[in-house]
């Protein structure tokens, strides 16, 4: 890491931005473009950095919106895209495998590979189980859909499965058991096309009350009703507890954890009207429940834990608030971790 | 012939028992072809094998149901199962689910769909999922929707063609193969000659109703009981449709079934005539499915009948030839002959009974006769149900009605052959024309 975070953080924002103005220039989207060198075989046309990388971060902060373009089907074991992919015979796993439509002759019932039938000077086939020739298809014989007949051992298959192998390690898997990853092209948003007019990326002052989609207040909001809560707590003695709420999928629930936003309406509807919930951290959500001692905050945050199952990714621990310097270490706790984007 | 039916009356009651030996040189006199035609021919024919059988099951099971071999672990060979339909969306996953099922590791599974206008490939497809538990397991299912009608015979073929067993079982859409049953049903092939295994065919649906279960009682009989017999003494004419194993490679080499019928009888007649012996397997048992309704049991007695003759008459009629392919397929060419005689015999005989003793004597005559067909009736069931555990006991009593059902089911018989011996309606609703056009064979 280089010495100045800050400066760090203001390259890395005026890049964000040239390539927000980029894209506002050239009809406000951006698609991937294929290349075989790229990655996942697809690229975006941009001078510098790590570009995929921006247009997610941008995307998530609502300055694009991501479109579905194509999907990337990539080797598990490397997680290269140069894969070679084929039908293979399902015996012994071959792909020397011709498509052809059987013959069937009528006269005789005979079901056998062209190769079988020996060509004939008038354009005709002999069959070789009744020796006869045949010429009319339709009326003598006939071609039997599409089959895949094995050169190595013969088999005749109708479906045969599909399996890729790897050009860069080499790594043979079924077709269905390979990853994929999505490519997507992005949008601006208006929230983009404001930045671009107004030639900075928002800061967190410009953030509206809540957090983007989730139906959660931003830090600056929470604390404000955190210290509002302490001052009612002092002055008028009403108690309140806090639920703090981690956002830590798992090695399991990395797959279907979903967005945040999904768990966090899930866990708002446990609470009561009067709870507040707000973002305090990326990955850190505070609940404010008034009224409520330190049983009734572990009894909420109990049926809060039935509620979601045991595959929710969210940590949930209750503190109840007495005296100043409570909030203070619940605050000071938070201080390290989930820093910000 | 009046005197004839008095002294066997006399013969069956106990009390006069002891007066049979006294009447019976008078009885041969008296009623000769009666006599022959009525008792000692049937007992030779039917009853007699029968008998054999449980004696030699008595004193010696295994040769009759041989154990399966206590053999070294060597490799299972593979065994490939072939199944065509067409609509057959009812039973088809049950189908093969079983075979998949049915304790044989070694085994392949290939369905080909006749250009089904139902769901049949779908269901298929779930079924062989719901078993090998992985969609790129399709080396042990697979399955060839036709985008053409074929028939039977070509539907096959293209099974057979993708088949690489070195056993290959010959399986009907609603047909189950029994858990186990695939080791018995190799056993016979120790023997070099043997080209192909009938398993034993049994009625699934035995208790949906009074047909199904003389069904039952029947496929006791024939399928069964009988087989033991004709197999021990290389005179087995067919391995059933329904269940059938066959080496793979005579199969190949007779180029698959032969088109127009998709017949097993076909197919059991070339490996007849490439002098390979058919062989029975009773604890191979494959479950079918049977006609429920009289239209559709008719219409199924009708088509073997009409395949029987097209192919004896037609297309093997050489078989009848004696000697030209050996003395046993000699053998099944006279038992043939004597198959489509006794009908016609059965009719004319009543008719000289009624002629000879007028209207008054009928009654008499027929119950004679019917009283005879039952005792031959239960020694074969009881019999059957000792060797093979088939009927269930339940349908003991059916035999009483067996003899009429036996006769009703001659009505579609007699039918199917003088059209088929005339022509009339040759062409089969089940063979498409554009393959019924280019067969030489009729
Ligand atoms: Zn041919
Ligand atoms: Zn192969
Ligand atoms: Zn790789």
């Amino acid at each position: 890491m280089t010495a100045n975070p800050h400066l760090d953080a203001t390259v890395v924002e005026t890049r964000r931005l040239d390539l927000l103005r980029r894209i506002a220039d050239s009809g406000g989207a951006i698609s991937p473009v294929a290349e075989p060198q790229a990655k996942h075989g697809y690229q975006y046309v941009a001078p510098a950095g790590d570009v995929a990388n921006d247009l997610a971060v941008l995307a998530r902060q609502n300055y694009l919106e991501a479109r579905f373009f194509d999907k990337v089907s990539l080797c598990p074991k490397c997680d290269g895209c140069h894969l070679n992919v084929r039908e293979i015979c399902p015996s012994c796993r071959s792909a020397h495998l011709a498509s052809e439509g059987l013959f069937h002759h009528f006269r005789c019932g005979y079901v056998g590979i062209p190769p079988e039938f020996t060509p004939e000077a008038d354009g005709g086939y002999r069959c070789p189980k009744c020796n006869h020739t045949m010429h009319h298809l339709g009326t003598e014989y006939d071609r039997l859909g599409k089959a895949f007949v094995c050169r190595g051992c013969g088999l005749v298959s109708e479906t045969p499965p599909v399996e890729a192998i790897c050009l860069s390690c080499g790594a043979r898997t079924p077709a269905e058991n390979l990853v994929s990853t999505v490519a997507f092209s992005y949008l601006i948003t208006s929230r983009g096309a404001e930045a671009v007019r107004r030639g900075r990326l928002f800061g967190d002052d410009d953030e509206p009350v809540r957090v983007a989609d989730a139906a959660v207040y931003r830090r600056t909001v929470i604390l404000e009703f955190l210290l509002h809560q302490m001052k009612r707590l002092l002055q008028l003695n009403e108690p309140f507890s806090v639920m703090l709420v981690r956002w830590a999928p798992g090695e399991t629930a990395a797959h279907d954890g979903g967005e945040p936003a999904k768990w966090l309406t899930r866990l708002k509807g446990c609470l009561r009207d009067v709870d507040l919930i707000g973002q305090l951290a990326d990955v850190l959500y505070v609940a404010v429940l008034p009224h409520a001692r330190s049983r009734d905050a572990e009894t909420l945050r109990r049926r809060i834990e039935t509620e979601l199952g045991p595959r929710s990714p969210l940590s949930l621990s209750v503190v109840e608030i007495k005296e100043r310097k409570d909030l203070a270490g619940v605050l000071a706790g938070l201080a390290g971790r989930g820093e910000p984007e | 012939m009046n005197g004839f039916l008095h002294y066997f009356l006399s013969a069956l009651d106990p009390m006069s028992n002891l007066g049979f030996s006294r009447a019976f040189p008078k009885l041969m006199t008296s009623a000769l072809p009666s006599w022959w035609f009525e008792v000692v021919l049937p007992v030779a024919l039917v009853v007699l094998p029968a008998v054999i059988v449980w004696l030699a099951y008595v004193v010696k099971p295994a040769l009759v149901r041989p154990p399966p071999l206590a053999r070294p672990r060597q490799a299972e060979p593979l065994v490939s199962v072939v199944t065509a339909g067409r609509n057959e969306s009812a039973t088809i996953g049950q189908c093969i689910r079983g075979a998949l099922l049915c304790g044989y590791s070694n085994l392949e599974f290939i369905f080909v769909d006749d250009n089904s206008t139902d769901d049949s490939v779908a269901i298929a497809r779930r079924a062989a999922l719901s078993v090998t538990r992985s969609r790129h397991d399709t080396e042990r299912v697979r399955i060839f929707p036709s985008p053409r009608r074929n028939g039977k015979a070509s539907s096959l073929n293209i099974g057979i063609r993708m088949a690489r067993g070195e056993f290959i079982v010959i399986h009907d859409a609603d047909s189950i193969i029994q858990y186990g049953a695939v080791q018995h049903w190799l056993l016979p092939f120790t023997d070099p000659r043997v080209g192909g295994v009938a398993a034993n065919i049994r009625v699934d649906n035995s208790t949906v109703n009074l047909l199904t279960r003389l069904q039952e009682v029947e496929y006791a009989m024939k399928f069964t009981l009988a087989k033991f017999f004709q197999s021990k003494i290389s005179v087995m004419d067919i391995i059933s449709g329904m269940g059938g194993i066959f080496r793979g490679e005579i199969i190949r080499r007779l180029g698959g079934f032969d088109t127009g019928l998709g017949d097993d009888r076909d197919l059991s007649t070339m490996l007849l005539k490439q002098r390979f012996k058919l062989a029975f397997s009773n604890d191979a048992v494959v479950w079918t499915t049977v006609p429920e309704t009289r239209y559709h049991l008719w219409r199924q007695r009708m088509r073997w009948r009409r395949n029987i003759i097209k192919i004896r008459i037609s297309k093997h009629r050489d078989m009848f030839l004696l000697g030209r392919y050996g003395f046993a397929n000699a053998v099944i060419a006279m038992q043939l002959a004597v198959r489509l005689l006794i009908p016609v015999t059965l009719l004319i005989g009543l008719f000289w009974a009624f002629y000879q003793h007028g209207l008054e004597g009928a009654p008499e005559v027929v119950l004679t006769f019917y009283w005879i067909l039952v005792m031959f009736l239960l020694v074969r069931i009881l019999v059957a149900r000792d060797v093979a555990s088939t009927p269930k006991l339940v349908n003991f009593p059916l035999i009483f009605l067996y003899p009429f059902y036996v006769l009703w089911l001659e009505m579609p018989n007699i039918y199917a052959e003088w059209s088929e011996l005339f022509r009339i309606g040759a062409k089969h609703h089940y063979v498409p024309d554009h393959i019924w056009e280019e067969i030489p064979w009729w």
